[in-house]
């Protein structure tokens, strides 16, 4: 990541840094991001479900004839 | 026994000295309380020494050893917090200057958990800021030292608790953990610390870096010890939504049972790149310590482990979510470290935010992967041993690679113990991670280790 990537971010984000700690924030982002850049995520799973639910205890069971 | 004897016993030699009525816990906590005001000048371990409190814990502590005990598992035992753990009535500063004159209406669970086992409030330990930033020089809180070599620093974020159990100032201490804030410490401060399964010790009234990564839990002198402490805290709380209700174990119990035939996977990729040669010395020398015990020790691959650095982009995505309001609004009361830290948070675009995540989930599976075929993974805890204060407050000092927080990211129990000493007299540290909620394992094959070798015994000259 160039300087000017970090200063194009900040700007969209609404951010300001002080000008003389803009290397240490390039160089922490290059760090994060590496791995996530070099990652080819086609073949990765999905992170849903999101959302997971358990049956509420006490709730009558559902009857197949409920449809009828 | 000495009084430097009686400041570094084992939570069980202060118990079994309790019952025999040869100590008692206002006798302890009054020369410890001694021990902080003459030592703790030069190391600053505490933010707030609860002197009341813990007088008034201690006459609790001795009635209830009158009455039999009480049941009380951690009865008299002098124990402090980090300062991101809120206490009722007594300051909680997370190392901050926006929250320097916060008093909270209510404690955490862990704290909650503590003083129900029987323990003493000593008082509250230095942090790093809100955990993740470095106290400079002319920051409103001075840094803990390392009392190996005060020109180090004990790690961090959970600083202040590793300063004062190696100094002999508590018996136990609570520290937090997102990316090695309890095992680095005890790593570069010759003692043992569990990163405890995601889940398995509540973070309720514990204040927040990285919700997805944030692990509290036990910090002690010997891995006994901490096995005591995780039993007080272990066990579901309804007041944090990630709390398990797995069952918990009994962790001292299974401790000297031995490792035959115990499999021990080594992931050398990685976690031995960039290693001091006396880190990989040691290393290898635990490794045929635990041959020795009867382990059977491999090797191990987890392809996606070089992946483990977008730890880094998840802490400061949700770290700045968590900060986002109050650095905006007083950017001026964070630190130039944090400061800058939390706002390279805001520059993390979602889609990056969710790739992190799903490298997290692949990792998470290589490693369930891994762990049926062995019992435990062990690596070095930190790649080199406690660096200089110069150096880490060089403006061009990053964030280390670091061994522990693929961890974090996997939410599986991680232990650091001592493994030896460096040249230069600095503390080495093995690290011992497992499957979801198997801390007994974990902590079996630490003790193991540990007793086989003398390294936790050596005390500082301070």
């Amino acid at each position: 990541m160039t300087l000017d990537e970090v200063r194009a971010r900040m700007k969209a984000a609404g951010i300001e840094i002080a000008e003389n700690r803009l290397e240490m924030v390039r160089r922490l982002l290059t760090d994060a991001l590496a791995p996530v850049q070099a990652f080819d995520s086609r073949g990765a799973r999905a992170l849903e479900p999101a959302v997971t639910f358990d049956a509420i205890q006490g709730a009558e069971p559902r009857r197949d004839d409920d449809d009828e | 026994m000495t009084s430097d004897d009686l400041a570094y016993a084992t939570i069980l030699e202060i118990a079994t000295r309790y019952r025999r009525r040869d100590l008692s816990p206002v006798e302890l906590t009054k020369a410890l309380l001694a021990r902080i005001e003459r030592l703790d000048p030069a190391l600053h371990a505490f933010v707030t020494v609860t002197t009341e409190r813990a007088l008034a814990d201690a006459r609790a502590a001795e009635a209830a050893l009158l009455r039999g005990g009480d049941g009380k598992p951690l009865l008299g035992i002098p124990v402090g917090y980090k300062d991101i753990y809120a206490t009722r009535g007594i300051p909680t500063t997370a190392g901050s200057a926006l929250l320097a004159d916060w008093v909270p209406e209510d404690d955490a669970t862990c704290v909650t958990r503590l003083r129900q086992a029987g323990s003493v409030m000593l008082g509250k330990l230095i942090t790093h800021e809100f955990a993740f930033g470095i106290q400079f020089p002319g920051h409103r809180f001075q840094p803990a030292k390392n009392p190996w070599n005060l020109d180090h620093m004990p790690g961090g974020s959970s600083s202040g608790s590793a300063a004062a159990l190696t100094a002999g100032l508590v018996h136990g201490a609570l520290g937090s953990d997102t990316g090695g804030s309890i095992r680095g410490p005890a790593a570069f401060c010759n003692l043992v610390g569990l990163k405890p399964t995601y889940g398995r010790v509540s973070r309720a009234g514990v204040l927040t870096l990285s919700w997805s990564l944030d692990h509290t839990g036990p910090m002690a002198r010997t891995v006994e010890d901490c096995a005591l402490l995780l039993q007080a805290l272990a066990g579901h709380d309804p007041a944090d939504p990630a709390s398990s209700r797995e069952p918990v174990a009994d962790y001292a119990e299974p401790l000297g049972r031995g490792i035959r035939g115990l499999r021990v996977g080594v992931p050398r990729a990685y976690f031995l790149e960039g290693a001091d040669a006396e880190v990989e010395k040691a290393f290898e020398q635990a490794l045929a310590a635990l041959r020795l015990l009867g382990a059977v020790v491999t090797d191990v691959e987890i392809p996606s482990i070089l992946a483990s650095w977008a730890f880094l982009a998840i802490l400061m995505a949700e770290a700045f979510a968590y900060h986002e309001r109050d650095v905006r609004a007083h950017p001026e009361l964070y630190g130039d470290v944090l400061r800058e830290r939390v706002l390279a948070g805001g520059l993390i675009l979602g889609s990056e935010y969710v790739q992190a995540q799903r490298l997290r989930a692949r990792l998470q599976a290589e490693m369930l992967e891994v762990l049926r075929r062995v019992d435990v993974l062990v690596t070095p805890t930190t790649p080199k041993p406690a660096p200089t204060f110069a150096v880490v407050w060089d403006p061009s000092f990053g964030f280390p690679k670091s061994n522990m927080p693929p961890f974090n990211m996997t939410g599986l129990p991680a232990l650091a113990v001592p493994c030896g000493f460096s040249s230069q007299g600095l503390p080495l540290s093995l690290q011992i991670a497992g499957r979801p909620f198997d801390e007994a394992t974990v902590l079996r094959v630490g003790h193991a280790y540990e007793q086989a070798t003398e390294w936790h015994r050596r005390r500082p000259r301070i």
